[in-house]
Formats: C-alpha cells, sequence, structure tokens
C-alpha cells in the first residue's frame, strides 16, 4: 500500500466521522463521531510515521497521547451525558439551548 | 496488499455502521469493529504497540463506557430522529470535504518515501524505544498528560455526582433553571 492510499483511508474515516458529528442528534452517537475523526488522525500520523520519517518511536507516540487525551476527553463526555439525562430524561442535542443568545 | 484492502473495508464498514444505523447500541457495536479494523491497520504500520493499546484502551475502556452510559441514559421509547434535511446538509459537507482534501493529497508530491528498514522494524517491534523517547525528549508532555488525566477523572466523577447533593439549594436552582 502506497503513501497516497493510507491519507485517503484515514480521509474517508474522517468524513464518514465528520458525517456522523453533523447529522446525528443523540450525544452519544456525537461521540461516535468524534472518536471516529480521532482515529482518522491517528492513521493518518503513522503513515505519515512509516513511510516518510521512519523513526519508530516518535510517532508511535504522538499517538498515544492522541488515545490518552480521548479516553480523558470520552470520561467527561459520558459524565455530561448522564448529567444531562438527570436533568431532561433525555440526551437530544437539539433540546440544551440554555445558553442561547 | 491484500491485508491493507481488507483490513481499510472493514474499517470503513464499522465506520458506516457507526454514523448510521438508528440503534445507538448497534452503533457502539459497529465502531468497535471500526476500530478491531483499525488496530490491524496500525500492526500494518508496522506500530504494534500503539495497536495494542488501542484495543486495551479504546476497545476495552472507551466503548465499554459508552455502552455504560447508554444503559444508564437510554429511555428507548424516545429516540431522536434525524431530519432529511440535516443528514442531506451533512452528507454534503462531508463530500465537500473530502472531494477538497482528496485533490489536495493526490496532487501534491510527499518526496522520496522510504519504507522503515529492517533493523528499525526490529527496533518498533519492542517497547524500549518509546519508553526510552517517553522518559527523555517527550517527559514533559508525558507528566502534563498525566495530569490530565486525573482532571479528567475528578471532573467526570464531580459533573456526574452532582444529584446527590440535592439539598443544596444553589444546586437545585441550576438544576431547575
Amino acid at each position: 500500500m502506497t503513501l497516497e492510499a493510507w491519507i485517503l483511508f484515514a480521509l474517508v474515516l474522517f468524513c464518514i466521522g465528520l458525517y456522523g458529528v453533523l447529522a446525528r442528534r443523540n450525544l452519544i452517537a456525537i461521540l461516535i463521531g468524534i472518536e471516529l475523526m480521532l482515529n482518522a488522525v491517528s492513521v493518518n500520523i503513522l503513515a505519515f510515521n512509516h513511510f516518510l520519517a521512519p523513526d519508530p518511536a516518535v510517532g508511535q507516540i504522538i499517538v498515544l497521547f492522541i488515545i490518552g487525551l480521548a479516553a480523558a476527553e470520552a470520561a467527561i463526555v459520558l459524565s455530561i451525558v448522564l448529567t444531562v439525562y438527570r436533568q431532561r430524561a433525555a440526551i437530544d442535542v437539539q433540546d440544551l439551548k440554555e445558553l442561547k443568545g | 496488499m491484500i491485508a491493507a484492502g481488507l483490513v481499510m473495508l472493514i474499517s470503513v464498514a464499522g465506520a458506516v455502521v457507526a454514523v448510521s444505523v438508528k440503534n445507538i447500541v448497534h452503533a457502539i457495536f459497529g465502531l468497535g469493529i471500526a476500530l478491531g479494523g483499525l488496530a490491524l491497520a496500525f500492526l500494518l504500520l508496522s506500530t504494534p504497540f500503539v495497536a495494542a493499546m488501542q484495543v486495551l484502551i479504546y476497545i476495552g475502556g472507551i466503548t465499554i463506557a459508552m455502552i455504560f452510559a447508554v444503559m444508564l441514559s437510554s429511555t428507548g421509547k424516545h429516540e431522536p430522529g434525524e431530519g432529511a434535511r440535516r443528514r442531506v446538509l451533512a452528507g454534503i459537507v462531508s463530500i465537500v470535504f473530502f472531494i477538497a482534501m482528496a485533490w489536495v493529497v493526490v496532487g501534491s508530491d510527499f518526496g522520496p518515501l522510504m519504507e522503515l528498514a529492517p533493523e528499525d522494524m526490529e527496533s518498533a517491534w519492542s517497547v524500549q524505544a518509546i519508553g526510552r523517547a517517553l522518559l527523555n525528549d517527550f517527559n514533559v508532555a508525558f507528566e502534563l498528560l498525566s495530569v490530565v488525566l486525573l482532571v479528567a477523572i475528578v471532573g467526570a466523577i464531580s459533573i456526574a455526582s452532582r444529584h446527590d447533593e440535592g439539598e443544596d439549594p444553589a444546586i437545585n436552582e441550576e438544576g431547575g433553571a
């Protein structure tokens, strides 16, 4: 597989995740889209690391940081989901407009 | 070549399931399939340690946490349906973004490609290089990430357990607003 093929693969995944974030109204479905986008970025970084800068360590460490931050972000988002559900018994983003100007 | 194509197919199929099905639990299973395919992709990109972390943290941690959140929050009856207009607009935005970025990728010259040499491949399979780099060059970022994770855990617990202090009038006012 060439570098272009891997980058296009990552791009397809990123666009699927972008569609998920934009089209869904369920908070957990939006989180799924965000995770797909983060993984697409990881694939992109590892493809560049494999083909253009063959240092075994650096690209892997950046992707490990992405995975760690994604775990932190998922924990926060899921606790927000639970709080929102407790307050209004639904997790539809259309209902969340307290801060709307 | 065939292995890479198969892995890409599995990942994209899982991702499509994850964003398109109505049932949120099925969507999480689709996400799990996509993440498993991506772990195989990381193996093909000669980063086995990251593939192992992907399986442990994403498939074993984040998807399970999502399923717990669904169990604790899903009403089952009131599933918000997306309007067709919203889906079409999102599809248009994604496709335009895809075409623009694909045009850039196909049109760019990445210079001389070097694959990992066999002796580098040997060290990529060991975690020694990663550990050494984490504790030397990337030590500050590593420690900062541990602080971020600690803050995220404390924040998640404090956000999710607000209801235990329902007697507090300030909290009640906030909840009723």
